[in-house]
């Protein structure tokens, strides 16, 4: 498979104490995105996911290391990298109709009016927000400007779409129907997708892969997790699949020891992130041990 | 009955109230009685004194100018709709020039950290001058008492623009740029694309504070330069003794500067957003 989107060592550091000082968020940072996966991260607060998104976007640069898209290094925002904000970024004097035309217009520049609003009219579709399509962003719900959201940034085909705790403002009920939207149109677009997010489910329902990132200050991407479940998947029947609980409690074990451990051995200096992240698949762990035991 | 019956039924009782003590405490200005000598006629003891006039009397006076109001019989007999107009012409001549210097100023500085450090110390000086003060320096360069005025509007009508224009670019949401930005807008598109909408309900309330604060200057400016406008109107006729006509255009002045402020209130609901 080819490597998409790679980046390598990457570390971020932030002036403190008025400059005299620098805090490390994050170094050595390693991975791969292939074309059409999902990938996922999770970590606790502060660790400095938003800090790798901005940095994929080309909203913000890193202190050292290297993104490359495609082999080409990214120096700024383009529109090739979507980005679907936390708190929705629509410009709240413009129609969501408006809202995506001017996306698209930014994208396509020779596309001729008509056919920009019947792209726009087809993704607000895709959301189901059509018959909203002339209504301002204070006059919808969270959700449905969230979704207007996600349409936006889909309008203008990005190679990589880019996503910061997409759902992370919304009540779970929502949560889930769009959720279950998402799987839908990543399904049908094979769109390649990076995701921040606080939701091991969110993570585990969306994601070929999932990255582990450890406690910061100094975080690292300690673990790939391999999601090892075919897809369409549905919240409804991915609970049902074995690999589900193995995954999760993986997850859930590293997020609430695993990442503190980690650090705690990077700073005593009793492991080596040379290797960093390291791929796991849990499932296929447990078939093993069990073949083991068995034999 | 609903609280906005209520407020208008108190209205019109405090006018009335209003109206019946003014009638009270104010007098007529008659002296004397009938059988005057023809020394005091040849005085002028047979007109009336000089006085507060009573609402009544100021209505009157009112009714009669408004029904010419554009008669033009010299320099000191000008309709009260003549006076006003040279007035508001003054005001938005400078007011319009303000405009054009205070959005892109503002625009720089609230776009730019540098500019913004840069013109502060002299915003911040020049900003509390009473703008008649420049009177004098604006008479000796441009030679002529209107567009001394138009120029003393322009000062004093720069600031609140020039503050509120660059303070709404300032604060316009980051998250807002980054879509810009994400878009791969360039700086000319982002700014009208962008900041300009973010920022004009910011920058219609400096124009509103600006509008006010013209308003509240044409007429000492004319005070001092004379000539015409309302304010001429005003000081002349004081020197004229008339009081009635002073009242008068008090209320004219309130009236017109709530009438220009309600203009620029409804052209700001074109651009205004809720969050």
């Amino acid at each position: 498979m080819k490597q998409f989107l790679k980046v390598k060592d990457l570390v971020k550091k932030f002036p403190i104490n008025n400059g005299k000082e620098e805090l490390t968020v994050f170094k050595n940072i390693n991975f791969t995105i292939n074309k059409g996966e999902f990938v996922s991260i999770i970590g606790h607060s502060g660790c400095g996911k938003s800090t790798v998104l901005n940095n994929l976007a080309g909203l913000d640069m890193p202190t050292e290391g290297k993104i490359s898209m495609l082999d080409k290094p990214i120096t700024g925002p383009s529109l090739d990298r979507g980005v679907i904000f936390q708190n929705h970024s629509l410009l709240p004097w413009l129609s969501a109709f408006k809202n995506i035309t001017m996306a698209i217009h930014c994208k396509f520049k020779d596309m001729p009016k008509e056919k920009a609003e019947e792209r726009a009219i087809r993704f607000l579709e895709m959301v189901g927000l059509k018959d909203a399509m002339n209504k301002k962003p204070s006059e919808l719900s969270g959700g449905m400007k969230q979704r207007v959201g996600i349409a936006r940034a889909f309008s203008i085909a990005p190679s990589l779409l880019l996503m910061d705790e997409p759902f992370g403002a919304l009540d779970a009920l929502t949560r889930g129907k769009l959720q279950d939207q998402l799987v839908e149109i990543c399904d049908k677009t094979q769109q390649t997708t990076f995701m921040i997010t606080h939701d091991i489910d969110e993570a585990i329902l969306l994601s070929d892969k999932i990255l582990l990132m450890s406690n910061g200050p100094e975080a690292r991407v300690a673990k790939e997790i391999i999601v090892d479940i075919p897809k369409p998947r549905s919240r409804a029947s991915i609970i049902k699949h074995p690999a589900y609980y193995e995954v999760r409690n993986y997850l859930v074990d590293f997020l609430v020891e695993g990442s503190e451990t980690v650090r705690q051995k990077l700073l005593d200096g009793n492991l080596n992130d040379e290797s960093f992240p390291i791929q796991v698949n849990p499932y296929q762990e447990k078939i093993n041990s069990k073949k083991l035991q068995t034999a | 009955m609903t609280e906005k019956r209520k407020a208008i039924l108190l209205s019109i009782s405090l006018l009335i109230g209003f109206i019946i003590i003014g009638e009270l405490v104010t007098g007529n200005g008659k002296r004397g009685g009938e059988n005057l000598t023809e020394y005091q006629q040849l005085m002028g003891m047979g007109e009336p004194q000089a006085h507060v006039p009573g609402p009544l009397e100021v209505f009157k006076l009112g009714f009669k100018e408004l029904s010419h109001p554009f008669y033009d019989n010299g320099p000191n007999d000008k309709g009260i709709g003549t006076q006003l107009f040279y007035s508001i012409a003054r005001v938005l001549a400078g007011f319009s020039l303000a405009v054009l210097f205070a959005l892109p100023i503002g625009f720089l500085i609230g776009m730019s950290p540098l500019f913004y450090k840069a013109l502060q110390p002299y915003i911040q000086i020049l900003k509390p001058v009473s703008p008649l003060a420049w009177m004098p320096l604006a008479l000796f360069i441009i030679k002529d008492s209107i567009m001394s005025s138009v120029f003393v509007i322009f000062i004093c009508s720069i600031w609140p623009m020039l503050i509120n224009t660059a303070f709404g670019v300032m604060s316009v949401k980051k998250d807002w740029l980054n879509v810009g930005k994400t878009l791969e807008m360039g700086n000319f598109k982002t700014a009208f694309k962008v900041i300009l909408p973010a920022a004009l309900p910011t920058i219609f309330t400096g124009m509103r504070i600006s509008m006010g604060i013209s308003w509240l200057v044409i007429v000492a400016a004319e005070m001092l330069v004379g000539g015409t406008g309302i304010g001429y109107y005003v000081w002349n006729e004081w020197n004229n003794l008339d009081l009635s006509s002073v009242v008068f255009s008090i209320l004219m002045i309130g009236i017109v500067g709530m009438f220009l402020d309600t203009i620029i209130a409804y052209f700001s609901t074109f651009f205004v957003y809720q969050e």
